[in-house]
C-alpha cells in the first residue's frame, strides 16, 4: 500500500512541474469547438471553417464591417453597375496568392465557377449564388463583368461571400492545403488536435500584429473556457453565459442569430390569424432575459437584426396579454376553429446553451393559456427534414423551435426562404408577400429599403406568421493581454490582423 | 491451435458481417442527410446534385450492394462531412483510443492484481476494508464528474496539468487517471474474489505446509491459478475502452475512435459509422483472440 501512495505521489509531484505553456507574445491560441471537417474556402460559411480560413487565407471582393460600416472594398478597389443586369468590378493589382501565383479576373471567374460547380457541393455556391446565373466576363487582367440573367442589386454584397482561390486548382476535389491571398498562410495541421497559421510575409495589405496563430478544439464549452482562464489559449469564440463569469475577459456579443417559433400555418388550428395571435400574447419574452437567456438578449419583432437595411421599427414586438391571448382562443373555439386539438413543439437538442429550457418554459406558458401542448426535442438531423420542405403531408400542427442567422445587412437573405410561396421553410402562401419579396429582391435604394418594411409588416403584423422571440447573443473569452472585441461577424469569422497584442 | 484461430476467425467474420448488414439499414433508417449538410437556404437544385453526387437516390438494395462491393475491395467509401476517404477518418482516429485504452488497462491490471492480491490475503483485515471501501467509490463514480472536477482542481485552481488537449506527457496524466478510477474499482473486486477462492485452495495449503513464503505463495502459486476470472473481465472492459472512451474524448480533446463515431452518427456520415465499427470490431476479435490464447498459457489445462 505504502509503494503504491507512493507511486501515485510520485506522479502527481512530477506532474506538478509542468507549468501550462503560454503563447509567446506575438502567436496566439484560438479554442474552436471542433476540428474542421474540410479546408476548403468555399466552404468557408460554415462557423468553424470560416473562422479560420475568411480574411485570414481566403479573401473576398468586398468585406461586410462587423462593426455596422457597411460594404468596403477588399480585393476589389471599386465596383460599379454597368447597366440594371451587369455589374463591373475593378479588381487590385499586386496581389499574389500564398502559393506564388498572381491574382487576376480569371481567378475571381473561376472561384465563381468552382464555388457552384455540382462535382463539389460547396456551401457557398449553395447558399448565396444558388438560382442565380451570372455570367462572367474579363474586361482585363483586373476587370471583370458579371452580368444575371435577372437583376442582382446586391451582387456587390454577395461577392464579400466568395472566397477567391487561383484558377489552376481542382474543380472536382476540396482543397487539402488552403490557398489564397489573405495576410495569413496555412502551415501545418495536425488532424484532430491542431491548425497553424502563419504571418503571410507577402500580403498586399497592412502587416498585422499576430504572426502565428494556432487552432485547438475542445467541445465541452466549460473547458474550452478554463484554456483561457489557464493561459492555455487565448481565445474561446463560444463559451456559455454561465461560464461568461469575468468582466476582464468575457464579452457578450449579438451573434446575429433570431430565435423563433416557426408556426405552421396551412395546418388547423395555425391557420388562424387569432390562434397565431393568442400563442404569441401567451409567451412572456421578458420573463426569459436574464434568467434562462442572457439578460442581453433584444426582444424581437421581426427575422432580421434591427442593424438589416428594411427591418422595420413600426412592427411591435408582441406583448404578453394572457387575458387577450385567452379571450382569442375563446373567440376562435366558438367559430369552429379546433382550438383543442394538440399543437406540437418541436424542439432542436442543443440548439444554444438553454434551449431545452427555454422550450419547456414556452410549454408551461402556452399550456396557462389554454393551449393544448405538447414538446418533443430533436436531434438536428431530424429536425432540419421537419423544418424544410418537403413537409410530411399527415403532419400535425407544429411550432418548430428555429435560429436565423442574417448578418449579411439585407433581408434577401431571410424573406425568399421564410415567407415567399416557394420558399424551402416558409408556410404560408401569400400572393401580396410574394409579389412584395419580388419586387424588393430586385430593387436598389430607398426603393428596396421600403419594400423590405412593407414585407415584414406583412408577415410579422398582418399575417403574424410566425412567433419571433429573441435576437441572441453570444459570448467570448478573450485573453486579458490581447485587444480585441467580438463583433456580430465573430459567429461567422475571426479575422487575425484586427487582434491587437497589448 | 491452428485450426481453433481459423474457427475463430471464421465465426468472428460471420458475426462481422452481420453487423454490417445491421448497422448499414439502421443508419439509413434514420433517413436521407442531405437537409443537414447543405445550409438551409440551398435550392432544391442543390439538393438534387447532392443526392446524385453521394449516391442517396439510388434504392437501398443497390446502395447496399455497391457498399459491400467495395468492402470487398477494401473501399470504405469516403467520409460525406469530411471529403476523404472514411477509413484514413478512422485509422487516424484509432491510435489515440488504442493508447488509451492500453495504457489504461495495463495500469489497472497492475494496481488491481497488486491491491486486490493483498487484500485477499488477510481478509477482513484493515488493508482489505480500505481497499473495498475505495473500490466501491471508483466502481460508481460518474467519470463526467471527475473529469470536470479534475481539471477544475488540478488544472485551473493549481495549475499543475494542463486542462486537455494533446501535446505532452501531462497532458495523459488526466484522462488516463479519471479512465482508470472504474475498471479499477470493478477488477479490484473481482482480483480479490478470486485470490480469496485461489488462497484457500489445497495446493496452497500444501505451499504453506512446505515453508513457501507468503508473497511467493500469493504472487507466484494463487495468482496464477486466480488470473482466469480477472483476465475475462479485463477483456470486458477493454473492448468497452476500445469501442472509445467518449466522455474522456469529449472532456479532454482525444481525437479518438469514440467520439469520432458519435458525432458519424449525429451527423450521418454512413460510411465513417461502418468503418469504425469495423475497424474497432477487428480490434476487440483480435483482443479476445489473444485472451483465449492466455488462458491457455495460464492454466495448461486448457487446450485448443
Amino acid at each position: 500500500m505504502r509503494n503504491l501512495f507512493a507511486c501515485m505521489f510520485g506522479v502527481a509531484v512530477s506532474a506538478m512541474s509542468a507549468a501550462p505553456t503560454f503563447a509567446a507574445s506575438n502567436d496566439v491560441t484560438i479554442v474552436l469547438s471542433e476540428d474542421l471537417d474540410v479546408m476548403d474556402p468555399c466552404m468557408s460559411s460554415r462557423s468553424n471553417i470560416g473562422r479560420v480560413i475568411l480574411q485570414n487565407i481566403s479573401e473576398t471582393l468586398t468585406e461586410l464591417d462587423g462593426s455596422g460600416g457597411g460594404l468596403r472594398p477588399r480585393l476589389a478597389q471599386s465596383w460599379e453597375a454597368v447597366d440594371d443586369l451587369t455589374w463591373r468590378f475593378h479588381l487590385r493589382e499586386g496581389v499574389k496568392f500564398t502559393d506564388g501565383s498572381s491574382f487576376d479576373a480569371e481567378d475571381v471567374a473561376y472561384s465563381l465557377e468552382r464555388a457552384t460547380s455540382p462535382k463539389l457541393s460547396c456551401e457557398i455556391g449553395a447558399k448565396y449564388f444558388g438560382g442565380i446565373e451570372l455570367t462572367p466576363k474579363i474586361i482585363d487582367a483586373h476587370t471583370i463583368d458579371f452580368t444575371a440573367k435577372v437583376g442582382q442589386p446586391i451582387l456587390p454584397l454577395l461577392m464579400s461571400s466568395l472566397t477567391i482561390v487561383p484558377s489552376g486548382l481542382s474543380p472536382d476535389a476540396f482543397m487539402r492545403v488552403p490557398v489564397g491571398t489573405g495576410p495569413y498562410v496555412f502551415k501545418s495541421r495536425a488532424i484532430g488536435q491542431n491548425i497553424v497559421l502563419t504571418r503571410n510575409n507577402d500580403y498586399w495589405g497592412e502587416k498585422p500584429d499576430v504572426e502565428n496563430a494556432t487552432y485547438i478544439f475542445r467541445s465541452d464549452i466549460a473547458v474550452r473556457a478554463a484554456m483561457v482562464q489557464t493561459g492555455e489559449a487565448d481565445i474561446a469564440p463560444s463559451i456559455s453565459q454561465e461560464d461568461a463569469n469575468n468582466s476582464a475577459t468575457d464579452f457578450s456579443y449579438p451573434n446575429s442569430e433570431t430565435l423563433y417559433l416557426r408556426l405552421d400555418n396551412e395546418i388547423p388550428p395555425l391557420n388562424d390569424r387569432r390562434v397565431r395571435e393568442a400563442l404569441n400574447l401567451a409567451i412572456d419574452r421578458d420573463a426569459f432575459r436574464g434568467t434562462v437567456l442572457p439578460k442581453d438578449v433584444i426582444l424581437a419583432s421581426q427575422l432580421v437584426p434591427p442593424t438589416t437595411m428594411g427591418w422595420n421599427p413600426d412592427v411591435p414586438v408582441q406583448p404578453y396579454d394572457l387575458m387577450k391571448a385567452k379571450a382569442l382562443l375563446a373567440e376562435a373555439k366558438a367559430d369552429g376553429v379546433p382550438v383543442e386539438t394538440e399543437l406540437e413543439l418541436v424542439g432542436r437538442a442543443n440548439m444554444f446553451p438553454g434551449s431545452t429550457e427555454t422550450m419547456e418554459a414556452i410549454l408551461s406558458m402556452l399550456q396557462e393559456a389554454g393551449f393544448n401542448a405538447s414538446l418533443r426535442n430533436f436531434d438536428v438531423a431530424e429536425w432540419v427534414n421537419m423544418y424544410t420542405k418537403p413537409y410530411a403531408e399527415n403532419r400535425g400542427p407544429q411550432l418548430i423551435e428555429a435560429q436565423h442567422d442574417n448578418a449579411k445587412g439585407d433581408p434577401v437573405f431571410t424573406m425568399y426562404w421564410k415567407y415567399h410561396s416557394q420558399g424551402e421553410q416558409s408556410t404560408i402562401s401569400d400572393p401580396t408577400v410574394d409579389s412584395l419579396i419580388e419586387a424588393a429582391t430586385s430593387a436598389t435604394g430607398e426603393e428596396r429599403e421600403q419594400l423590405w418594411k412593407k414585407v415584414a409588416a406583412e408577415v410579422n403584423d398582418r399575417i403574424l406568421s410566425d412567433a419571433v422571440l429573441f435576437h441572441m447573443v453570444g459570448f467570448s473569452r478573450v485573453s486579458e493581454r490581447l485587444d480585441f472585441k467580438p463583433t456580430i461577424s465573430t459567429n461567422s469569422e475571426l479575422q487575425l490582423a484586427q487582434i491587437k497584442i497589448k | 491451435m491452428k485450426s481453433f484461430i481459423g474457427r475463430r476467425a471464421i465465426s468472428s467474420a460471420v458475426s462481422l458481417g452481420g453487423l454490417i448488414v445491421l448497422v448499414f439499414f439502421l443508419t439509413r433508417l434514420t433517413g436521407d442527410p442531405t437537409n443537414l449538410y447543405l445550409p438551409l437556404d440551398a435550392p432544391m437544385e442543390a439538393r438534387d446534385n447532392f443526392r446524385v453526387l453521394h449516391g442517396l437516390n439510388d434504392p437501398l438494395i443497390v446502395q447496399f450492394g455497391s457498399y459491400v462491393y467495395d468492402v470487398l475491395h477494401l473501399d470504405f467509401g469516403e467520409s460525406i462531412r469530411k471529403a476523404r476517404p472514411a477509413l484514413e477518418v478512422v485509422l487516424e482516429a484509432f491510435p489515440w483510443t488504442l493508447t488509451l485504452a492500453v495504457v489504461t488497462m495495463g495500469l489497472v491490471t497492475l494496481f488491481a492484481i497488486i491491491i486486490g492480491s493483498l487484500a485477499a490475503a488477510r481478509v477482513g483485515g484493515v488493508f482489505d476494508r480500505l481497499s473495498g471501501i475505495m473500490s466501491l467509490i471508483a466502481a460508481s463514480t460518474p467519470e463526467f464528474w471527475v473529469a470536470i472536477v479534475g481539471i477544475f482542481i488540478f488544472a485551473v485552481s493549481l495549475g499543475w496539468l494542463p486542462t486537455s488537449g494533446t501535446g505532452t506527457i501531462w497532458h495523459w496524466v488526466l484522462p488516463i487517471t479519471v479512465l482508470f478510477i472504474r475498471p479499477f474499482g470493478l477488477i479490484l473486486q473481482v482480483v480479490r474474489g478470486s485470490m480469496i477462492s485461489a488462497l484457500s485452495s489445497p495446493y496452497v495449503k500444501t505451499a504453506r505446509a512446505k515453508g513457501v513464503r507468503q508473497r511467493a505463495i500469493i504472487f507466484v502459486h494463487a495468482l496464477r491459478n486466480g488470473m482466469l476470472p480477472v483476465i475475462t473481465v479485463i477483456g470486458d472492459q477493454a473492448a468497452g475502452m476500445l469501442n472509445g472512451a467518449v466522455v474522456i474524448e469529449t472532456i479532454f480533446g482525444f481525437p479518438g475512435v469514440g467520439k469520432l463515431m458519435i458525432d458519424s452518427i449525429l451527423q450521418r456520415d454512413f460510411s465513417v459509422v461502418l468503418a469504425s465499427i469495423m475497424v474497432t470490431a477487428l480490434a476487440i476479435f483480435i483482443m479476445n483472440l489473444l485472451i483465449d490464447l492466455l488462458y491457455a498459457v495460464l492454466d495448461p489445462r486448457i487446450r485448443y
